[in-house]
């Protein structure tokens, strides 16, 4: 099908997008990479009076380092992520999770923006952000504010975003030196996750690890960060009984669902055996030395 | 309403100007406002890749675009590969490596091949195969379509390399 009339806009400032989208009066929808909203706009399951272009805005592209954190604007591409020397550096759990978006058209398209605020329970930036910990800022009406993941994302494609408001940079901690892993089941390479489990670790003294963080995807109406399995693991050697701990306290996170590509059952079955796929890759990429 | 919007852009190395809607989707701006059939349409929702272009080079999906946002924008299609009468070195490789069958994915497989090798990597097998995913067949199996690949990168990249 086709999309149903609206009014095409496009913003050069993140001001002028505001703008916009106060004027529609919530009826609008941001563009960015497009790989979400158009599908939607084509089957008709989105109608809105308005589309507003971000891809003329500037300032937004930027990867940068200061004061302990990297700064990535939302319309920053899975494409510059997944060949950005700084992403990979400074965020691996990042460049790790994107060769698992979509194709290669996709991924030259789609930004880091549009995957957060679409929101989807099995997307990987959102799984990497709420991992990470990472604080989204939004632009609005009323001005700036800092949002958490955590807080960001509320449910299957809702966000704490006001109908006016634009995501403009996520900031991650400067994550240099840390390990990072995916593992993940779906039906296809580049499909959605059936269960995605991300983690990011730092090595410590001898064979431990300073802190591991594990966020979990799919498991839920939105990505978790398994706050009781990661203090588990800080200090630990990643040994089979505190692998073994961590991966109970996952699945006693979880709250899967069944839809059309596994049932909550098959789900929680995933959970353990992921979660130590995981944190196994994790030991084997210490080991060899490719973060 | 839908809003109208003057568009200018560069295609297969001609320049074009046309009025469109703001809701036109690029797929259908290149096929019935300028004609260039070649590019094809499936699933409208980014999931088969018949319908991928190069933009400024890079392949993308034209049915998750916008006409409007291709202003000012390069555009290659299959139309622009082959010469006069002389087919483009992918569609040799598509040819002797038979790689199509019907025929309906071609376009996009085409272009995709070709962007590969303007990124100057030669890919076999199964990150060939990854590189490739956006783009779907009903017909072959894969299989030759692989193949002709790995032939056109191999001759192109190769011998620019060499
Ligand atoms: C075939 C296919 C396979 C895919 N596979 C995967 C996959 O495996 N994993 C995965 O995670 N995703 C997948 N995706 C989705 C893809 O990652 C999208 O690119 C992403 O979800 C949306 O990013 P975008 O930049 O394209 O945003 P858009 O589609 O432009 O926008 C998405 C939504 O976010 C809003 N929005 C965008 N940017 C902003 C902003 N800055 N401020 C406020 N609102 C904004 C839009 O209004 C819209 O509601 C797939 C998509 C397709 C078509
Ligand atoms: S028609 Fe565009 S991807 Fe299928
Ligand atoms: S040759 Fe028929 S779809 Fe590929």
């Amino acid at each position: 099908m086709k999309p149903a009339p609206f009014e095409y806009v496009t913003a050069e400032t993140t001001e002028a997008a505001v703008a916009a989208l106060e004027r529609f009066e919530g009826n609008a929808r941001c563009l960015a990479g497009g790989q979400s909203l158009v599908p939607l706009l084509n089957m008709r399951l989105l109608r809105p009076a308005a589309v507003i272009d971000l891809n003329r805005l500037s300032g937004l592209d930027h990867v940068t380092v200061d004061d302990g954190r990297v700064r990535v604007g939302a319309l920053v591409r899975y494409s510059t992520l997944e060949t950005s020397a700084l992403v990979a550096e400074r965020i691996p759990l990042l460049a790790r999770a994107v060769p698992f978006v979509g194709d290669r058209q996709i991924r030259n398209r789609g930004t880091l923006g549009g995957a957060l605020c679409h929101a989807d329970p099995a997307g990987e930036m959102a799984l990497a952000a709420v991992t990470l910990g990472a604080s989204l800022r939004a632009v609005g009406p009323d001005g700036v504010r800092e949002v958490p993941a955590d807080d960001f994302f509320q449910g299957p494609y809702t966000t704490a975003l006001a109908p006016a408001e634009v995501l403009t940079e996520v900031a991650f901690l400067d994550g240099r030196g840390a390990v990072a892993a995916v593992a993940e089941h779906a039906r296809r390479h580049g499909d959605f996750a059936i269960v995605a489990i991300a983690a990011a670790g730092l090595p410590g003294p001898g064979d431990s690890w300073r802190w591991v963080r594990i966020g979990l995807g799919g498991v839920a109406p939105r990505p978790l960060y398994a706050a009781r399995a990661s203090a588990l693991l800080a200090g630990t050697r990643l040994e089979p009984k505190a692998v073994r701990a961590a991966a109970e306290a996952c699945l006693a996170d979880a709250d899967p669902a069944s839809d059309i590509r596994a049932s909550a059952e098959y789900r929680r079955h995933l959970i353990p055996v992921f979660v130590e796929r995981v944190l196994a890759e994790l030991r084997e990429r210490r080991r060899g030395g490719t973060r | 309403m839908s809003s109208r919007h003057r568009i200018r852009v560069t295609v297969n190395g001609r320049a074009y100007e046309r009025d469109v809607q703001g809701r036109r989707l690029l797929v259908d701006f290149l096929r019935h406002d300028l004609g260039l059939y070649g590019t094809h349409v499936g699933c409208e929702q980014g999931v088969c890749g018949a319908c991928t272009v190069l933009l400024d080079g890079q392949v993308v999906k034209s049915c998750l675009m916008l006409a409007p946002q291709a202003d000012g924008r390069t555009l290659t299609t299959v139309e622009g590969l082959a010469g006069r009468g002389e087919l483009h070195p992918v569609q040799e490789a598509f040819r002797e490596a038979h790689g199509l069958q019907c025929g309906y994915c071609t376009p996009g497989f085409l272009l995709s091949a070709v962007a590969l090798a303007d990124r100057g990597v030669v890919l076999e097998g199964k990150s060939l195969r990854a590189e490739l995913a956006g783009n779907l067949c009903r017909c072959t199996g894969y299989q030759n379509i692989v193949e002709a690949v790995e032939r056109y990168l191999r001759q192109t990249v190769g011998s620019r390399r060499g």
